[in-house]
């Protein structure tokens, strides 16, 4: 095998290592170009990096004896190894340099003994120089030298997953004897459950009893106890040794002179974890615990009761969660399920009391250490990391499609010091998201706080507060529709919930909220000027709230207040007044209903009547009828403050013709229809122009104001009247046109 | 479905307690005390007692511990010492041979130190170093931390499923890496959290009124407090006090305590004390400096009892008053807890 692998030197050879060698060069003139980038931004660094394209170039068979070139790159790289470390780039570089001995074996243990990582060693170049070892030209001793390099910086290895595939590679060295105790602990080091020690088992028999190779062993009889029968001391007196002595005080000074001057992001354990702890342990509470399976198994009290238990940490499909469902066990620390949707799928079946109160403890914790304990607020990158935990809380909630108990009372206090503006939409969010509040405590914990963002903040708050309240609406009429289905209705709403709530209770909760909505829509529409985007986020609100005895089932109509009402009604966009009409059609269809079983139902006031007829009224009159401020309508303005106004059929000025929303359409189908009459005059003396126009209305997609919600309106008497309407804006355009 | 929310006498909890200041409560709890709690010093290991009040600790609250067995203290004991072990030698090949980088934990229970039924034994957990050498001073103590419940509140802590033990008062005193590295075993083991415990204003304040009022039994030396002000540059002020003048003005705002002594037993100390207390502490200052504390921060409280430190640092020197005192602490550390 050696005298193969030997000729892969030259670039020539047709040997399969060829590709893998020019890969490596590649390797090593990406990392060149990284560096050379690196030289551009700083100077300084250009002999260094020159030094290394020397190494990674160098030509196989150059001597080394009086080669002043490679003296002086060489001592180069030792500065730079020993006063700050080295790049992984440039130990990639050197360990191939070393391992190919492509300037005979000399070299190689200077070289190796200078190799001296900053931060981490990558995989690659670890794995390459343990295929070296196979090549068979190092020496021994260099040999050695090279796995107690490993064994040494064997922390600091990016990752072992390839290392591991080569598990096999690296046993077959233990025959070596030699290399063998260090190979031993390495592979223990390496050794899973998963490698094949089987296999290797027999192999290392014949090897004697020295301790490194007991050791080996019994690592392999914890993992199997069933292949390895002979008897080892429960305690040995010693094991592996550390072999870190050529690179251990190095190493110290390089992690110690970088710790104080950067904060290194692959923390090198015991040396620097004290200088970065202190910054790190600030924010470590975001960190979502690692999925790993429980550590602290409870004492099995009955042998007989060793079921199999599945950790969920080693489920990774949906169908493997369903087989094992019966003998899944929780993990360690239940903060992990956050991060993952299989986990969460499963919390969602068990419904584990405990289970549940860990998480919620754990993230309670973490919400409240990031925005109440944590005074300093915090640089750019702990709101990075912060948006990065609701965002995940969030897409768990939203999962789940219920909300954490953690998250409602961390809500409850963090209302109360919001700023309205941090995380808004998140905080939002998670708000909607909140069970019902009993009727008791809503105001105290929701509306108070709430009100004071309201009328202190922006108006995109205050839309993003309509709609956060249009969402937690949705949710508890959901909730309750669901479980109106279960239990009786006027029994307490299901008893193995969390809260218990009677009906009574429920309608109360969702009374205050509708109200609590309806005040700060009317006061948030007079301080806004009724802006359209406002007026729309309140609208969803009402198209939620007009259907809650149809859709959702509770038995509960609640009428909006007139400062909602009138400026949706004037409002300067069709789309709101249509969509009031819808509204006020779905209330019209959910009191019919419960009138015609009110017996069973429930009862609705007659105040609730009143308020609803009154508004009909004034809608009717308002928009069809073209009878405004008539003396019982509600809105009335003195007669001669009217007619001082100087407006012509002021009663007819918010009808669907001239309605300010509406003009426009209005206009548009006088053009239509007289272009296909040519003359206004046929329109006005037309029998059905009227109807005509709501059909109009409706092809534009009005179908509120268009009349098919209302069609007993169609037959209004009167209707004949906006013939004429319809005349006057003809003559106005044909008097406007000539003009 | 809805089953993610908690029992309803957590909800109650919670609801009730959120937006409360957080003292309120406390009061009537804590009326009686100064004179009743006076240390039975048969029940405690003297050994531990002497541990408690030697060094001073720097606190942590601690969320409920899962499936914590007092049972369990001496596998506990091993598994966290391999765990301190392994955690060191991150880094650097596993080194079996050198004896001084080895850990052994020893977990105890401190008994006696418990007020009321639902509360749990305090538990002490004291790693020391040298274990392969024999034992003797050799196996000094270099870390010492405990973690305990006195007098915590019944409704929460009968509120919790029976999976679940409350400690939520965790004390530590040693290095900050080996603090860590028990915190990280705790969380792992039993799916809690720590977070440090700083003392607010109240808290403070409760304890000068607390130990002011035991200087009759036991002198407290002095009073000495440190306020800093937010001015620019920070100005710091230890303001001491004679503990007579202390006792006196302490004294002087206390609603007459003897007829209160007839009525029902013991003393009991109202918010409202305290709060008349500092007040006289202040504006006492202020006729001296023009300087109004009240803009101020209270930083650190310390008597001839004990001292305590804003950023959550206590040292009990008295045995007498240790459970009032910790009483108190485990008040703050319950009113941390998230849900």
């Amino acid at each position: 095998m050696a005298a193969k692998l030997n000729v892969s030197e030259s670039s020539e050879s047709d040997s399969p290592n060829l590709s893998n060698l020019s890969a490596c060069s590649r390797t090593g003139s990406r990392s060149l170009r990284v560096a050379e980038k690196e030289r551009r931004k700083n100077g300084a660094e250009e002999p260094f990096v020159l030094a290394l394209k020397y190494f990674s170039n160098v030509e196989a068979g150059t001597p080394v004896i009086g080669n002043d070139e490679f003296e002086r790159n060489m001592v180069l790289v030792e500065q730079v190894a020993y006063f700050k470390g080295l790049s992984p780039e440039a130990i990639s570089v050197m360990l191939e340099f070393a391992m190919s001995s492509r300037m005979g074996t000399n070299p190689c243990v200077r070289v190796l003994k200078c190799l001296i990582p900053t931060t981490m060693v990558p995989q690659e170049a670890v794995v390459r120089g343990v295929a070296w070892l196979g090549v068979g030209k190092i020496p021994i001793s260099s040999q050695v030298l090279f796995i107690k390099w490993v064994l040494t910086i064997f922390d600091m290895i990016d990752a072992k997953d390839q290392l591991r595939a080569i598990y096999g590679f690296i046993f077959s060295f233990v025959t070596e004897e030699s290399l063998c105790p260090f190979i031993c602990h390495l592979l223990y080091l390496l050794t899973r459950k998963e490698s094949d020690i089987e296999h290797k088992m027999y192999l290392l028999f014949p090897q004697g009893r020295q301790p490194f190779l007991s050791h080996l062993l019994s690592l392999y009889k914890v993992l199997c106890p069933e292949l390895v029968t002979l008897s080892i001391p429960s305690r040995m007196r010693s094991g592996f040794r550390n072999h870190n002595s050529p690179w251990k005080s190095a190493l110290i000074a390089v992690q110690k002179s970088n710790g104080s001057q950067t904060d290194s992001s692959t923390s090198l354990p015991l040396t620097i974890k004290e200088k970065t702890s202190l910054r790190k342990r600030k924010h470590k509470h975001l960190e979502l615990p690692v999925l790993s399976s429980q550590v602290n198994k409870q004492p099995q009290t009955e042998p007989f009761t060793s079921r199999k238990v599945v950790p969920l940490a080693q489920l990774h499909s949906l169908s493997q969660l369903l087989e094992n469902m019966h003998c899944i066990e929780l993990p360690a620390q239940m903060g992990s399920l956050l991060g993952s949707s299989l986990a969460l799928q499963y919390l969602d079946c068990v419904q584990d009391e405990s289970a549940l109160l860990r998480l919620n403890f754990w993230l309670g914790y973490a919400l409240n250490e990031e925005f109440f304990f944590c005074g300093d607020g915090g640089g750019s990158q702990t709101s990075e990391e912060a948006l990065q935990f609701l965002d995940k809380l969030l897409s768990s909630q939203q999962f789940l499609q219920e909300g954490f108990s953690s998250t409602e009372a961390f809500l409850y206090k963090f209302l109360s010091v919001w700023d309205g503006s941090l995380f808004r939409p998140q905080i939002l969010s998670l708000l909607s998201n909140i069970p019902v509040v009993p009727n008791s405590q809503i105001g105290q914990l929701l509306f108070e706080p709430l009100m004071q963002l309201f009328f202190t903040s922006s108006l995109f708050f205050r839309c993003g507060l309509m709609e956060c309240l249009n969402n937690m609406l949705l949710k508890w009429l959901t909730w309750h529709s669901v479980y109106a289905l279960e239990d009786d209705l006027d029994i307490s709403l299901n008893s193995h919930t969390s809260i218990n709530m009677t009906l009574s209770g429920f309608k109360d909760s969702v009374m205050e909220l509708i109200h609590f909505a309806g005040r700060l829509g009317s006061v948030g529409l007079q301080l806004e000027g009724c802006h359209s985007l406002l007026l729309s986020f309140i609208l969803d609100f009402y198209e939620t709230v007009c259907d809650t005895f149809l859709k959702y089932g509770l038995p509960l109509v609640v009428m909006p207040p007139p400062g909602v009402f009138y400026p949706a009604l004037f409002a300067p966009d069709p789309v709101s007044v249509d969509r009031l009409v819808n509204i006020m059609y779905r209330y019209k269809v959910n009191l019919t209903s419960a009138k015609s079983k009110e017996k069973q139902a429930f009862h609705i006031s007659r105040q609730t009547f009143r308020e609803f007829n009154h508004y009909i009224v004034v809608m009717v009159n308002c928009l069809w009828n073209s009878k405004m401020f008539q003396p019982d309508m509600g809105i009335q303005l003195g007669e001669e403050l009217l007619l001082k106004s100087n407006i012509p059929e002021y009663w007819a000025s918010f009808d669907l013709v001239h309605h300010p929303a509406f003009l426009s359409y209005a206009v548009d189908f006088h053009q239509r229809v007289s272009a296909d009459h040519l003359d206004g005059h046929d329109l006005c003396l037309h029998s059905k122009p009227w109807t005509w126009y709501l059909e109009f209305l409706n092809s534009q997609g009005y179908d509120g104001t268009g009349f098919s919600l209302f069609p007993s309106f169609k037959n209004n008497a009167s209707y004949t009247e906006y013939g004429q309407h319809l005349c006057f804006i003809s003559a106005m355009l044909q008097n406007g046109f000539q003009g | 479905r809805s089953c993610l929310g908690l029992t309803p006498a957590l909800t109650a909890r919670r609801l009730s307690k959120s937006r409360k200041a957080p003292k309120s409560h406390y009061i009537t709890v804590r009326q009686r005390q100064p004179l009743l709690m006076f240390f039975s010093h048969e029940k405690v290991n003297p050994e531990h007692l002497a541990l408690l009040l030697k060094s001073e600790w720097k606190l942590s609250y601690v969320t409920p511990l899962y499936q914590f067995r007092h049972t369990q203290l001496k596998s506990y004991s091993r598994q966290l010492s391999a765990f301190i072990a392994a955690e060191k030698q991150q880094g650097f090949a596993v080194e079996v041979d050198g004896s001084q980088s080895n850990f052994r934990v020893s977990f105890s229970v401190v008994q006696g130190m418990t007020e009321t039924e639902d509360d749990a034994e305090t538990v002490l957990i004291q790693v020391r170093a040298g274990f392969l050498r024999p034992i003797s001073e050799a196996q000094r103590s270099v870390w010492s931390g405990w973690l305990t419940c006195v007098n915590g509140n019944s409704d929460y802590l009968c509120s919790l499923p029976k999976d679940f033990i409350c400690l939520p008062l965790f004390g530590s005193s040693g290095s900050e890496v080996l603090t860590t590295l028990v915190q990280s075993w705790f969380q792992k083991m039993f799916d809690c959290c720590f977070g440090p415990l700083e003392m607010n204003n109240t808290c403070l304040q409760w304890l000068a009124a607390l130990w002011t009022n035991c200087h009759p039994e036991s002198s407290i030396q002095h009073l000495k407090m440190i306020w800093t002000l937010p001015v620019v540059p920070p100005l710091q002020i230890t303001y001491t006090v004679n503990p007579k003048d202390a006792w006196k003005l302490w004294s002087s705002v206390r609603k007459d305590p003897c007829e209160e002594n007839k009525e029902e037993e013991g003393v009991s100390i109202d918010i409202e004390d305290v709060m008349r207390f500092m007040q006289g502490l202040k504006s006492h200052f202020y006729r001296h400096f023009r300087l109004d504390l009240s803009a101020g921060c209270l930083k650190q409280v310390s008597t001839a009892l004990g001292s305590a430190t804003f950023s959550g640092r206590v040292k009990i020197s008295n045995s007498q008053y240790i459970l009032s005192t910790l009483t108190l602490l485990t008040e703050c550390a319950l009113f941390k807890m998230p849900v």
